[in-house]
């Protein structure tokens, strides 16, 4: 007999005596189907929490340009609010005004504009806001920084943008493509974003956030292929980004909703620049972003040719950082931050050691359960075998008279054993599987059925099945054909 | 050469601190080709004989060599060959495995043999033999819907499976009338005529012992007598004699 006619043999044996198989393989299944589910309903809650941490833009980084340590006037800051530094005009971080502008001393006015040249095209040493990054710093973070994900470098311009007898003082962001997708929580009201090509061609076109959109157009109107100028230059409106979070619906000053997005390559070739304001960045997983941003800061120091005792010439932020000092006066979340190095760390740390410590809880939990349901379901395997062993003694002596070996007849009992578990234990799958749906569909929980879940499930059955059909299949082996054959 | 040389063959069962001497110094020849039954009272050694004859078990002395090869001291598995490839069993309780059809069932001995045959052979095999019994149309019946008569011819035709030379019977006419008991070993009569295959039937009836060319009778573990029967019954003519039954004439 091959082993496929082993298999085919066992297979119906088994269906002779269907009810008593199910029964026997029912333990096997509520084992496996459990274990699955389970697992799949882990992962799904572990793989849900870091999308929300990433959504939350935890793993967000940005590296601005300047340090305020290079003033020597704070002793314990690293973290700098770069939008209080760079919107003085608007909000003001009063009490550190690195540059008094009025609404009017605006870019846009003129291509050259002396303002901007000298934030971004000069080394002013001593000043908080200084530029020096540049887009070959952003290259090497993308290139020479594991555990990257996406990277966009900027400039960041306050800008007058007019559309008919319409105007609208807003922020204006010069970024890459891939700013799209470092925004998680951004949505495409109209349009899209500016496209690789436009970025390549230093294209005039444009990206507005929907307060911008409202105040130029209104609510309603799709402002997608209409010309804004800014700078005095035709712009094409691409597209309108909104927030997919109630929580940040932009209000007028906001950062990302009040403002417009032009290609960085665009906005360097009108303004003539090439220096940076800020390179942001996102790590591929929230745990790591501690980790990145060390190595940023290391490459840039290596980079810029800072010395061992010399400060950064740049800020390293995470999200943490600043959501740390959000509501809070600068002053203060920089001497919090300061004080306390390493704190937003603290916080995601805390976070992931937290995540471990519940899903190791877990594993403990899911190997028991899986551990007890197993045993039970080995052991009603073992009892029906030993039964069966029993109940056809006189088909293995009929069996060895005609030639059987010992080992045929072993084999044929321990075939039976793990077709029985291995069927409980695809069974179980499917149920794991459908229970896995179920859960989504009625609990809206997120669950994800790993493939390796699944084969350890099946293999584990398997095993089961050698493990408690070798005793009931030794029984039968070791039997005497004369004895088995006047068994009555 | 003979087929079957045994000598000196004893067999003792030990129960207890009782010694059952089921057989004490058996010797004897059978030929390629012999008809031969066994008769006996109850308890003589009949069964325990054809055991070590069908290779099932091993005698405490003595030798057995069948076919030119010594099989007293084979191994479990090396028997189990030698009874694949050698023995045809008929059993007196027929043995068939329920709840299987009559075609699976007469496959048996070939899932053993090695896989000499595929499945699709094995079944042309197991149709072709089922047919030589006269069973041709209860190829796919259960145990449970053939008569009794019908299921020993199933398992005569299992036993011709592995083309053995020899067909051991034990009491094969044990649980059947008189007019299927004539049928089987008509059956018998005709495999050794035609096949020329070596039969042993083993029987307490000396009504069928007489089908036999060779009686031997046992008593008490021992061989009492060994004679040629010149005037053995043919099946075949009484079977002609006999009123066709009801269940047949259809
Ligand atoms: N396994 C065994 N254990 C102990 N004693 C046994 C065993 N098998 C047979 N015997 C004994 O050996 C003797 C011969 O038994 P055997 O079965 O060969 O008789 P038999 O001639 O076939 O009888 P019957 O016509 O009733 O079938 C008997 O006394 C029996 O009790
Ligand atoms: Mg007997």
């Amino acid at each position: 007999m091959t082993l496929s006619e082993t298999v085919h043999l066992a297979t119906r044996t088994l269906r002779r005596n269907a009810l008593r198989s199910a029964l026997t393989l029912v333990g096997i299944t509520i084992g496996v189907g459990a274990v699955v589910t389970m697992v799949a309903v882990g992962n799904g809650a572990r793989a849900s929490i870091e999308d929300q941490v990433v959504a939350a833009g935890m793993n967000v980084i940005t590296v601005v340009a300047g340090n305020y340590k290079m003033k020597g006037e704070d002793g314990g800051g690293g973290v700098v609010d770069h939008n209080a530094s760079l919107e003085t005009g608007k909000k003001g971080s009063g009490a550190r005004p690195l540059f008094v502008r009025h609404p009017e001393d605006d870019p846009m006015e003129k291509h050259d504009h002396p303002t901007a040249r000298q934030r971004l095209g000069d080394s002013a040493a001593g000043l908080g806001a200084a530029a020096t990054l540049t887009r070959a710093d952003a290259d090497a973070i993308r290139q020479g920084v594991s555990g990257i994900q996406y990277v966009s470098a900027g400039v960041h311009e306050s800008a007058r943008v007019l559309y008919g007898d319409r105007r609208w003082f807003t922020r204006l962001h010069g970024g890459e493509t891939d700013l799209q997708r470092i925004r998680r929580s951004w949505t495409f009201k109209y349009g899209r974003f500016f496209s690789d090509r436009e970025f390549n061609n230093t294209a005039l076109v444009t990206v507005l956030g929907t307060v911008a959109h409202e105040k130029l157009f209104g609510r309603e109107t799709d402002p997608t292929g209409r010309e804004v100028r800014i700078w005095n230059q035709p712009f094409t409106v691409v597209g309108v980004i909104a927030s997919t979070n109630w929580a940040t619906t932009g209000a007028v000053g906001d950062d990302q909703f009040d403002a417009v997005y032009v290609p960085l390559t665009t906005v360097h070739r009108l303004l003539n620049l090439s220096k940076l304001n800020s390179i942001t960045v996102t790590s591929r997983s929230a745990g790591e972003t501690t980790k990145v941003s060390r190595a940023i800061t290391e490459l840039l120091r290596k980079r810029h040719g800072i010395g061992e005792a010399a400060p950064d010439d740049f800020v390293v932020q995470t999200q943490a950082s600043l959501a740390l000092g959000k509501g809070v006066s600068p002053q203060v979340a920089r001497a919090i931050t300061g004080n306390a190095p390493g704190l937003e760390q603290l916080t995601l740390e805390q976070l992931s050691h937290t995540l471990e410590r519940a899903s190791r809880t877990m594993t403990v939990l899911l190997a028991s359960v899986a551990g007890v349901s197993l045993l039970v379901g080995g052991i009603g395997i073992m009892n029906i075998m030993l039964l069966s062993v029993t109940e056809r003694t006189k088909e293995i002596g009929l069996r060895m008279a005609l030639g059987a070996r010992s080992r045929d007849v072993m084999l044929q009992f321990l075939t039976e054993a793990v077709t029985l578990s291995l069927i409980g234990g695809v069974i179980g799958v499917l149920l794991a599987l459908a229970a896995s749906g179920g859960v989504k569909q009625v609990l809206r929980w997120s669950a994800v059925v790993s493939p390796e879940a699944v084969v350890l499930a099946v293999v584990v059955a398997a095993a089961v099945g050698v493990f408690f059909g070798i005793y009931p299949a030794r029984q039968a082996a070791q039997l005497d054909p004369i004895d088995a054959l006047r068994y009555e | 050469m003979a087929l079957i040389q045994i000598k000196d063959l004893t067999k003792t069962y030990v129960v207890g601190d009782q010694h059952v001497h089921a057989l004490r110094k058996v010797s004897l020849d059978i030929k390629s080709g012999e008809f031969v039954t066994i008769v006996g009272p109850s308890g003589s050694g009949k069964s325990t004989f054809m055991h070590i004859l069908g290779c099932l078990d091993r005698p405490n002395s003595g030798s057995y060599i069948l076919n030119g090869r010594d099989v007293s001291k084979l191994s479990k598995d090396e028997l189990a060959r030698v009874r694949n490839s050698t023995i045809g069993f008929v059993f007196q309780s027929f043995n068939l495995l329920p709840r299987t059809s009559a075609i699976e069932n007469v496959e048996l001995p070939l899932l053993y043999n090695g896989n000499k045959y595929t499945p699709a052979e094995r079944k042309k095999k197991a149709v072709a033999a089922l047919a030589a019994v006269g069973l041709a149309a209860r190829g796919h019946h259960h145990p449970n819907q053939l008569s009794g008569g019908q299921q020993q011819r199933v398992a005569i035709a299992r036993a011709l499976m592995s083309e053995p030379p020899i067909i051991l019977a034990d009491e094969p006419t044990g649980n059947l009338d008189t007019r299927t008991s004539i049928e089987v070993m008509e059956i018998f009569q005709q495999l050794q005529r035609d096949r020329g295959i070596t039969v042993i039937v083993i029987t307490h009836e000396h009504q069928i012992a007489e089908y036999g060319t060779r009686i031997i009778s046992f008593r008490d573990g021992r061989i009492v007598s060994d004679l040629p029967n010149s005037y053995a019954r043919l099946a075949a003519e009484e079977l002609e004699q006999l009123p066709v039954p009801a269940s047949e004439v259809a």
